[in-house]
């Protein structure tokens, strides 16, 4: 043994093994595992990996996709016969049983959307449709997000660009505000709104909005400050510095050079937040009276169900169909998006 | 008095004189002044609006809920607005729960003393009870971190298409919870896709699985909303098994949608770690699980880090999902339900309290800047 270790030679009966072992080795060698008997080549055990995480991959995909091929195929399904949610929708996996297709409606294949579009809010109270909700959610989500993004952009600016006395201790308590639990305070902004007359509203018209869902949105937001203001860290002062000297105001910068500059930070931060306004249920639950008809859509959608007491609580296909409509166009928007708006989570690391 | 005037007169018109004897060229200081002015004015300026918006929307309203959690404000019938009230404080003091005697944290003693009833001579404190059930589904948190770390692990290999996977990933995170909820709902009934699956729905015989129940094999029938508890609808059972299932269900759904965000923020992560080092270790001799562990992870701490923290927060405000899948009540509604219920929809059909919902949110800030607090020292311990 010690000669052995002394001229550097490997021991003859180490390389002894049984002939199973070695058909063992070259199997595991084949789907790119090395053992002691057979070395498996780089390529393979490249390739090997690649399809292992392909098939996870796969199977991930699917679970994240499934759930909306459900809510797509439940949107076919025809549950209007009294007593017939159990049997067609629950049961559905495919396709449902009992499809629109084959029911031979007026509108044939879409007639839950028909009956969404058109009869289902009127059940919520009277003369509300799906339009006004539409158009609820529309402004809701793009006024406060287009003003609220360029208010966000020209504080980020300012942090970022321009000296001035008292900026650090503002920064600060920027910072800290974000701190603060929103549910906590929630009660105290109710009552403020309340005492400014923001909760009720309107007189069940087409010109009815809730100002809570509005205006607050309208100043900017925090998180949409500090992202630009980190995107214009990037951005050379010097351009800034040639902007003065050729006698531009900061005005004259902002709207001209920053606006510009930063419109790919602009844009992810306003895509991220007009999804996230889109979506906002809670708002309206909280803020906005239920019977009125300044209700947000997920608000609407979800009084069309309300644990069961809802007007469509049995035909729930429709339901389903409105949660498709819900769904479906931020989906559109995030699919053309993707890029922007992914690399932007990436830089940030912010899940919002 | 008419000679001190004189005498500042002088004063200053000597100060006037020793300032246009040091400064020469005056002109050459004006514009630098100029230029400080500007900075100073267009920074705020460009500033303002998000102060008053942070100001007015969240330190105003910070103060008026730590001031109203003293008092007894009711919103209907309190007559005049928030800040009048709030003026006159000391008169609105909150009412003690047992004594209704004058007690400023009357709110804060309901809350820790509170007791509901989950079933015959079986009571529980409802603040306890729903601070349990806000923790449980933290449960989902590293659940879904250690699915997300695979899924992007498999994901930053060098692979053609894996950007698609990333688009599909994340599409869950930007589907309306309403919408999400529906579904799922319908695919954990009981004759449901899940349940067919794993062949619970009692298609060969006995009865199918029910997941979203809070009594057994009963249908839900008790509501905290509606105040209708009777003692019969419920299981009888030590609380933290009833009702588990729906709890389940409801971890499943966070952690389904979540993972997209989180995927994302760790491929961010896995992209900065320095690939000399893993090169190196490769050299070395160092098989895959080693590099994960010994380089990787390492480099990728202060992502874990963070997205525990947000993580975190973000658990102690769960709301939407339990309430939306099974309606408001002790048995699957998070912490910030009593805050909703209490302060801004009325208890049980009653008007709504804001001063008591005040109260629990203040509470609830208390204790997220502890939990904040506590792992910001775990990873100061663990650092050294």
């Amino acid at each position: 043994m010690s000669d052995e270790i002394m001229n550097n030679t490997v021991p003859e009966e180490e390389k002894q093994y049984s002939p199973l072992r070695r058909a063992w080795g070259a199997f595991l060698a084949f789907f790119g595992i090395s053992s002691a008997t057979h070395t498996a080549s780089k390529k393979r055990q490249k390739l090997v990996g690649d399809i292992v995480c392909y098939i996870v991959l796969f199977i991930g995909a699917f679970l994240m996709i499934y759930p909306f091929w459900w809510m797509i195929a439940g949107s076919f399904a025809d549950t209007s016969a009294q007593g017939q949610k159990e049997a067609i929708l629950n049961a559905l996996v495919w396709w449902p049983t009992r499809s629109t297709v084959t029911e031979g409606y007026e509108y044939g294949l879409f007639r839950n959307y028909d009956i969404f579009f058109n009869d289902a809010f009127d059940g919520l109270s009277s003369g509300f449709t799906f339009w006004k909700a539409l158009l609820n959610n529309l402004v809701y989500s793009i006024v406060p997000v287009v003003v609220g993004v360029i208010t966000s952009a020209s504080a980020a600016f300012s942090f970022a660009k321009i000296e001035w006395i008292g900026r650090d201790i503002v920064f600060f308590l920027l910072l800290a505000a974000i701190m603060v639990p929103g549910p906590a305070i929630t009660t105290a902004q109710y009552s403020m709104y309340q005492s400014m007359g923001w909760i009720t509203v309107g007189n069940y018209s087409w010109g009815d909005f809730s100002l809570v869902l509005i205006v607050p949105g309208l100043f900017g937001s925090i998180m949409t400050a500090f992202f630009i203001r980190q995107f214009l860290f990037g951005l050379p002062t010097s351009i800034i510095e040639a902007a003065k000297i050729d006698g531009a105001g900061y005005f004259r910068i902002f709207t001209g050079f920053i606006m510009p500059l930063a419109i790919p930070a602009i844009m992810a931060q306003g895509l991220l937040s007009f999804m996230g306004c889109w979506n906002n249920y809670m708002g309206s639950y909280l803020m906005v009276p239920q019977q009125s008809f300044a209700i947000s859509l997920p608000h609407a959608l979800a009084r069309l169900d309300e644990n069961g007491a809802g007007p469509y609580a049995t035909d729930y296909a429709v339901v389903i169909a409105g949660s498709v409509v819900c769904v479906l166009p931020v989906m559109i928007l995030f699919a053309c998006f993707q890029k922007t708006i992914i690399s932007s989570l990436m830089l940030t690391g912010s899940k919002e | 008095m008419e000679n001190n005037f004189a005498a500042n007169a002088e004063n200053v018109e000597a100060g006037a004189a020793v300032a246009e004897a040091a400064l020469p060229q005056p002109k050459q200081k004006k514009p630098i002044n100029q230029q400080k002015l500007q900075d100073n004015l267009w920074g705020w300026i460009f500033c303002i609006p998000l102060i008053v918006g942070t100001v007015w929307f969240v330190y105003i309203c910070l103060v008026a809920a730590l001031l109203l959690s003293f008092t007894d404000y009711t919103i209907y019938g309190a007559g005049d607005s928030m800040f009048e009230y709030l003026a006159q404080m000391g008169q609105h003091l909150a009412p003690d729960p047992e004594t209704g005697a004058i007690n400023a944290f009357g709110w804060y003693k309901y809350a820790f003393t509170h007791e509901v009833t989950i079933g015959t001579d079986l009571y529980i404190n409802e603040m306890g009870a729903y601070l349990f059930n806000t923790v449980f589904y933290m449960i989902g948190i590293p659940i879904g971190m250690v699915l997300a770390m695979f899924f992007a692990v498999c994901m930053t290999r060098d692979i053609p298409g894996a950007n698609v996977f990333r688009v599909l990933y994340y599409f869950p995170s930007v589907a309306s919870t309403v919408s999400i909820v529906y579904t799922f709902k319908l695919m954990f009934s009981p004759s449901g896709v899940i349940n067919q699956l794993f062949g619970l729905d009692g298609a060969e015989g006995g009865s199918p699985f029910t997941w979203l129940s809070l009594t057994g094999n009963n249908s839900l029938t008790w509501n905290g909303l509606t105040g209708s508890a009777s003692q019969s609808a419920f299981m009888n059972a030590p609380y933290w098994c009833q009702g588990i299932f729906s709890k389940l269900v409801i971890i499943i759904m966070s952690v389904w949608k979540g993972l997209g965000g989180t995927v994302i923020l760790y491929i961010a992560g896995l992209s900065g770690v320095n690939a000399a080092t893993k090169e190196a270790a490769q050299i070395d001799g160092a098989n895959g699980w080693q590099i994960f562990w010994k380089v990787t992870m390492p480099d990728l701490y202060p992502t874990i880090f963070y997205n525990i923290v947000t993580a975190v927060i973000g658990g102690m405000q769960i709301y939407m999902e339990p309430v939306l899948l099974l309606g408001e009540n002790v048995i699957t509604s998070g912490y910030v339900s009593l805050i909703y219920t209490y302060g801004v929809k009325g208890y049980a059909g009653e008007s709504p309290t804001p001063s008591q919902g005040a109260a629990y949110g203040m509470i609830l800030a208390v204790m997220i800047v502890i939990l904040t607090l506590f792992q910001f020292w775990l990873d100061s311990k663990n650092k050294d």
